[in-house]
């Protein structure tokens, strides 16, 4: 199976006081507002489109590049009505619409030539639904922007240190180290591993906070949002 | 960047943890999770107890003030409610050391043990009632038993809860009568397997289909349980007549012995007169 592309990855900007949605269409802010969409979802999409209509890594790019370019020539965010559905649901409805109908379109053009046969490598591509793997994609590209936001906070107001802590600890795959380990190999106390790491993550939660703000209508969706977080 | 789901589960856990660095409060450990928050154990530094927190949605804060209201030695104090930096609401309550009641009954408790848990159960709603309160979520999840015997209904009246299968009236809007419907339903559920049959009955009778066939209210299901226990009839069961002589029987043993005991020795008596 060829690898996922690393394109849509974390842009890596500090982020400023985020205004929902709604309050970013109505004050002139929407192109902002969409930088921050797309950031987030893009790869959320690609991973939906690769699995649900069973595309290799190429078309997946394509189709994802095509979908948000249409989107915005279309108005497509301006007519998102957050009475009917959450921002996150109604976007991927969307991309679901609008794969079907590409691959549709691709599918006439190859009627009366061979028969097409989906690689096998995609087919098998992930077990889960294509549904669960947007929603874990989107929590997972939601974390990797805020954790670049930490970094470049943390860049600015010296607190490498805390980083490093939060690297080493929070971010590790497996065998996470202990807190005395951490001490001894930064020199420094126990109790100030304890605080910052308390620190580092005291600042993702709020930079967590404020990207979900951002891609959100408006409270209540936010709300609902970070309840899909936390709980 | 790539995260793991692994990493990704563990931040999910750790963003989750609530900020309590501008309340009293110092977070030890998660206990309890719903749909609707999570609780953990917390220490008050001012105080120096430790409490039990409860993290919900903005949008549920009311629910701790309506609780507050709350005063029944059932009922588990509210010590503070306020609001987290984002945005999520808390209150702090009084920490119960003790068993969940599904928990509990698994450890076979006596009967009247289990009984005594549903009337106080009972006199907790039948309190909040009184208070145009209603708990719209009763079963033995909510339900606690402290270590030195005490009983406390927790989760009370929250909007977002529309009850839990197997404990949930078929009612809506929830009132008063989905209550006694859920107290039937817990009454139900500690019941041992070989319950007598008019116990059987009062949890029928408080968890039928239309309301109208429930107790009108919790102190009208208790009062049957105390005749139960009494060895009265119940309201809720039309018995049948074997089951009346049997419980006349039970009920009047001391009388029937001394009876028996009486013809014994007149028979004995009027046996020696005429030897």
């Amino acid at each position: 199976m060829d690898p996922d592309t690393g394109i849509g990855g974390p842009v890596g900007r500090f982020p400023s006081t985020q205004l929902s949605l709604l309050d970013a269409a109505t004050t002139g802010l929407l192109n902002e507002a969409l930088d921050r969409v797309i950031a987030l979802y893009w790869k959320p999409v690609y991973r939906y489109i690769r699995i649900k209509f069973h595309k290799n890594n190429e078309d997946a790019k394509d189709l994802t590049q095509s979908f948000f370019t249409t989107a915005l020539q279309r108005d497509f965010f301006a007519r998102f009505d957050p009475a009917k559905a959450a921002f996150r649901t109604y976007l991927r409805m969307a991309v679901e619409r609008f794969a079907a109908n590409e691959h549709a379109a691709a599918h006439r053009q190859k009627r009366g030539g061979d028969l097409e046969f989906v690689p096998v490598d995609d087919q098998t591509i992930s077990s889960e639904p294509a549904e669960l793997v947007y929603e874990r994609e989107w929590q997972r590209q939601l974390f990797a922007l805020a954790i670049d936001d930490l970094r470049a906070h943390c860049e600015l107001s010296g607190k490498q240190l805390q980083l490093r802590m939060f690297e080493a600890y929070d971010l590790a795959e497996s065998d996470r180290p202990s807190y005395g380990e951490l001490a001894a190999r930064h020199g420094i106390p126990e109790t100030s591993v304890t605080n910052h790491l308390a620190w580092t993550r005291r600042t993702l939660r709020a930079l967590v906070t404020e990207r979900l703000r951002g891609v959100t209508s408006g409270e209540t969706e936010f709300r609902q949002e970070m309840r899909r977080v936390w709980i | 960047m790539d995260l793991s789901d692994s990493v990704i589960d563990h931040l999910r856990s750790i963003v989750s943890l609530p900020d309590l660095t501008a309340t009293r409060y110092e977070l030890e450990s998660e206990i309890g999770r719903g749909g609707i928050g999570v609780v953990y154990a917390a220490r008050d530094r001012e105080l120096d107890r430790r409490v039990a927190l409860k993290v919900i949605d903005a949008s549920l804060s009311g629910e701790a003030r309506l609780i507050a209201q709350l005063e029944h030695p059932s009922i588990v104090p509210i010590y503070e409610a306020g609001v987290l930096p984002d945005g999520r609401a808390f209150y702090a309550m009084k920490l119960v050391a003790g068993a969940r009641l599904d928990h509990y009954v698994a450890g076979s408790p006596t009967l009247s043990e289990r009984l005594r848990i549903i009337r106080r159960v009972g006199e907790a709603l039948a309190y909040a009632h009184t208070r145009d309160f209603i708990h719209r979520d009763l079963k033995p999840q909510n339900i606690m038993v402290g270590e030195f015997g005490q009983v406390y209904v927790m989760d009370w009246g929250v909007e977002a809860v529309a009850g839990t299968p197997g404990f949930r009236a078929p009612d809506s809007p929830l009132d008063r009568g989905s209550d006694i419907y859920g107290l039937g339903a817990v009454l139900r559920f500690v019941l041992p397997a070989a319950a007598a049959p008019a116990l059987r009955a009062i949890a029928a009778k408080a968890m039928s289909a239309d309301p109208a066939d429930r107790y009108p209210n919790s102190s009208a299901l208790l009062a049957d349980i105390e005749r139960f226990q009494e060895g009265l009839a119940v309201e809720a069961w039309a018995e049948p007549w074997w089951h009346r002589v049997r419980r006349f029987g039970s009920r009047n043993a001391v009388l029937l012995w001394l009876l028996a005991a009486y013809a014994g020795i007149k028979f004995f008596l009027f046996f020696l007169r005429n030897l």
